[in-house]
């Protein structure tokens, strides 16, 4: 991101913090989507990241007077919606709904579904899903700030010091966190390989 | 394994380590079929993950949230505001003032009511308006009114 993208993104959030609605529709139209998947990617359910979307930027406006413009925008919105869902999560409003290892297999458990492209072929969908559930699983079976970590660097390619902003860790932490978790859904997916092997070997 | 260099290979894959760190990183590779393995599996898996379709919220999360918006309280500040408008605070400190005559003449009291128009007490008086604003916001946890204490010490530079 560049320096007049933060530029701008400041001088929005100190407009939303004296009451400015078209500059907080502004950042909301920027960011709403990066929250999204990163709240999916956190609960595994389509339904409850939605929800948890709306309440970070609800959160965000309310508490706009607390933002310090010196501080990167992007490195505090996720600063808050990782809190958000870190809350939420722990009081139980929210269930982790990613298909865990204990979850056994082919059972449904309404998360991490999403279609492919239209026009795939069945082959391909089928191998897209295996590997949603594959990394799905993996994310079930993360330590929450692991998953946290890992959502902000693999979907929305935040460098690990806006990670460690964003999480009140070191940039040491970040790396290791990062690292388990992406040899976690590396295992998976190498798993997921191995099995499908076979089978495309057959056809 | 542990010869020192695993944990940084995913550093090393994303391009996050220092050039000195990530030369001796490469040049380890080319030693130590265990982490060239490593690598490979992380650098596979990486680019696995680039193949999930992206998630995309719906159309009517943007309404939703300014629907919420606008259910909203009006902030505590704007509550002052509308209080120290000259056509409130005038009366008010006219009343004061009538009251802390009053007593005077009945004599001050162990309990005798502060001026209201005490900027002191202007800015308690703010302060407990913040302090119901957090439940009205829902922080009614030790743990949101934490996080809420912990925004503004996040700085550039830190």
């Amino acid at each position: 991101m560049s320096v007049v993208d933060e530029d701008s993104d400041a001088q929005a959030m100190l407009k939303v913090a004296a009451g400015d609605r078209q500059a907080f529709a502004w950042l909301f139209d920027r960011y709403h989507a990066s929250v999204a998947r990163f709240a999916f990617r956190f609960v595994g359910d389509r339904e409850r990241a939605e929800e948890l979307t709306q309440d970070i930027f609800v959160k965000l406006y309310k508490n706009a007077r607390a933002y310090k413009p010196t501080a990167r925008f992007k490195t505090f919105l996720f600063r808050v919606a990782t809190n958000h869902c870190l809350n939420e999560v722990r009081r139980g409003e929210y269930r982790v709904e990613h298909t865990s290892s204990e979850t056994p297999e082919g059972e449904e458990t309404g998360a991490v579904e999403m279609a492919g492209p239209e026009g795939d072929r069945p082959d391909q969908a089928l191998a897209g899903r295996e590997l949603e559930r594959a990394v799905g699983a993996a994310l079930g079976d993360m330590t929450e700030r692991e998953r946290a970590a890992f959502t902000m660097c693999r979907f929305e390619g935040m460098a690990y010091r806006d990670i460690a902003e964003a999480l009140e860790a070191s940039e040491a932490a970040v790396k290791s966190l990062i690292h388990r978790a992406t040899l976690a859904v590396a295992r998976r997916i190498e798993e997921l390989q191995a099995g499908a092997a076979p089978a495309r070997s057959r056809a | 394994m542990s010869c020192g260099f695993e944990e940084d290979l995913t550093a090393y894959v994303d391009g996050e380590l220092p050039p000195a760190r990530r030369a001796e990183v490469e040049g380890h590779l080319g030693a130590c079929a265990g982490c060239r393995a490593t690598h490979a599996l992380l650098r596979n898996a990486v680019a696995r993950l680039a193949e999930l379709p992206a998630f995309e919220p719906s159309a009517n999360t943007r309404r939703a949230v300014m629907a919420k918006l606008d259910a909203l309280p009006a902030p505590w500040w704007e509550r002052l505001k509308a209080l120290l408008r000259p056509a409130v605070l005038v009366p008010s400190v006219g009343l004061a003032a009538a009251v802390g005559v009053a007593l005077l003449l009945v004599g001050p009291g162990a309990d005798a009511p502060p001026e209201l128009a005490d900027p002191v007490m202007l800015e308690l008086a703010a302060n407990l308006e913040l302090v119901e604003d957090y439940e009205v916001l829902g922080l009614d946890s030790a743990e949101d009114l934490e996080v809420v204490a912990n925004l503004h010490e996040l700085e550039v530079g830190q």
